[in-house]
């Protein structure tokens, strides 16, 4: 749980950032931000369940 | 002309005012000053603000610092290896400054479970901010609104 809660910490701050450098408008800051915090906690869950089945 | 002839055109005759290199100056040394400086005060804010909350929970997290011009002892290339690592932790600016001219963070604290998660705070956070800084500066160039 509690590196759940570290990688969701993780991923607001960078998406935070990334979300105000990266576009223009104040929608499509928040719309992009969403999105890297989206993509982060995504493909982190995916590769923790792909990582499950490997033994070491 | 083509497109590759244009784009070098124009970075000839662009022409970078002073004051964009203090504002990227200002920028780095304190994390979102360089977008308060042009009065973009959210964005300078929330940048300032998650790159100060990262670098403090890294600290917290018993993460270590890369000290600059210090190999401990290492010798050979093995000191090189520092250097990328040194070189991220720089971007985060005064923190950074102030943790080293006080010798705060520079010691490895491997009993604590969260120290590789710190670690990676540290070094994002100063990464980060000079994805801020460059924000900044070209915003202060004129390429960015």
């Amino acid at each position: 749980m509690k590196h759940l809660l570290v990688m969701i910490l993780f991923a607001v701050l960078v998406a935070t950032v990334f979300g105000v450098v990266a576009r223009n408008s104040v929608r499509e800051r928040l719309l992009y931000g969403l999105k890297i915090f989206a993509e982060f906690i995504g493909i982190g869950l995916a590769l923790a369940w792909l990582l499950y089945f490997f033994p070491f | 002309m083509s497109l590759r002839e244009k784009r070098s055109e124009t970075a000839l005759t662009e022409t970078v005012p002073g004051g964009a290199w203090l504002i990227g100056l200002l920028g780095w040394f304190v994390p979102g000053a360089g977008h308060v400086a042009q009065g973009r005060w959210g964005r300078g804010l929330l940048i300032g603000g998650a790159v100060m909350a990262m670098f403090i929970i890294g600290l917290a997290f018993g993460g270590h610092l890369f000290p600059i011009g210090d190999s401990q002892g290492v010798s050979g290339w093995s000191p090189l290896l520092q250097v990328p690592p040194m070189i991220a932790n720089l971007g985060a600016g005064l923190l950074y400054l102030v943790c080293w001219v006080t010798n705060t963070g520079f010691v490895e604290q491997a009993k604590l479970e969260t120290f590789e998660y710190g670690n990676t705070f540290l070094l994002v956070a100063g990464l980060l901010n000079y994805l801020g800084m460059l924000d900044a500066f070209d915003i202060a160039v004129g390429r960015k609104p």
